[in-house]
């Protein structure tokens, strides 16, 4: 029963830890050093990113897909005029489908789209 | 403004406040530094660390505490958990630096101090703590500040758990002897849980 008693003044003794004079800027430290871990990491991601943007830049280029965005305007083009004989009703759809910009902004659209994706999975992980 | 940056925070109980770190807040995890910091070196200075040294490891167990905030579950005190994780770092040092042996073959030639007999003077915890060897020091530390069971502290210092025990015994004994001299009861420890 002493001896318990003496544990549990000394669990006590050791509970008791005076407020140390630099707890303000100690907490402070911790703080810093969170936000420059978060910053190290938002790089990190970002650096990641571009890597991954080049990477996948010139496997497009490898792969002729510039080649074969031309033929696909082509067709976008043909695919329009013949829907323009078919329904003078749908001069919208001529206006935006010239030249194949339908198919460069739709491409650039799912690359930021995937961009976006990846981030937020990077970020969650 | 800090004052008011930190303000909004400090009504918050410390179950609300690891909530909000989980979701990555880091001035929420700020104020549970500031509320528990002091309490977290001071575990790390009885251990025997040096004050600069503690901090640097308090900082470590705070960051390594964040990491893992999610695995907190809120079962124990908060300040608990992270003189734990302090108390695991502040070893692992230890060992790092090859100054854990140093202080065990430290222990074996220490020589066993004469209790001192004037009870007149208020003797604080860190005095008395100075009475015991190093290994000692750290084992009494570990059990009764940082709130490791017998058998964590021998799987954290890597040494038979009978010998931690031993320890411990011999620690509380010291410890018995300089805060209160006027009893004379052999300690049995009640931590024997490993």
């Amino acid at each position: 029963m002493v001896e318990l008693d003496f544990e549990r003044r000394l669990e006590r003794l050791f509970a008791s830890v005076p407020e140390l004079p630099d707890a303000a800027t100690f907490a402070d430290r911790v703080e810093r050093r969170l936000a420059a871990g978060w910053i190290a990491r938002r790089w990190l991601i970002g650096a990641a990113g571009v890597v991954g943007g080049v990477i996948g830049a010139s496997q497009l280029m490898l792969s002729n897909v510039f080649q074969r965005v031309e033929t696909a305007g082509d067709s976008a083009r043909l695919l329009s005029t013949s829907f323009n004989h078919m329904s003078t009703g749908a001069d919208w759809y001529a206006a935006v489908s010239g030249g194949g910009t339908v198919v460069w902004v739709a491409a650039g659209l799912a690359v930021i789209m995937m961009g976006f994706v990846l981030t937020r999975m990077i970020g969650e992980i | 403004m800090p004052g008011s940056r930190h303000s909004r925070f400090a009504s918050l109980h410390d179950v609300e406040l690891c909530g909000l770190s989980v979701t990555g807040d880091r001035r929420a995890f700020g104020e549970l530094v500031r509320r528990h910091g002091s309490a977290v070196r001071g575990v790390l200075r009885r251990m025997g660390a040096p004050s600069a040294e503690a901090d640097d490891v308090a900082q470590d167990a705070f960051i390594t505490a964040f990491e893992r905030i999610a695995e907190f579950r809120g079962e124990g005190a908060f300040a608990a958990w992270v003189k734990k994780i302090a108390a695991r770092l502040y070893l692992r040092r230890l060992q790092r630096d090859r100054k854990l042996g140093l202080l065990a073959a430290e222990a074996i030639e220490d020589e066993p101090e004469t209790p001192r007999g004037d009870a007149d003077a208020a003797i604080d915890l860190e005095e008395a703590l100075k009475v015991l060897g190093a290994v000692e020091r750290l084992c009494v530390t570990m059990c009764f500040g940082a709130g490791l069971s017998h058998s964590e502290a021998a799987e954290a210092l890597n040494l038979p758990l009978g010998t931690v025990k031993s320890h411990v015994k011999r620690g509380l004994e010291k410890l018995r002897a300089r805060l209160a001299p006027e009893n004379g009861v052999v300690l049995e420890g009640r931590r024997g849980n490993g």
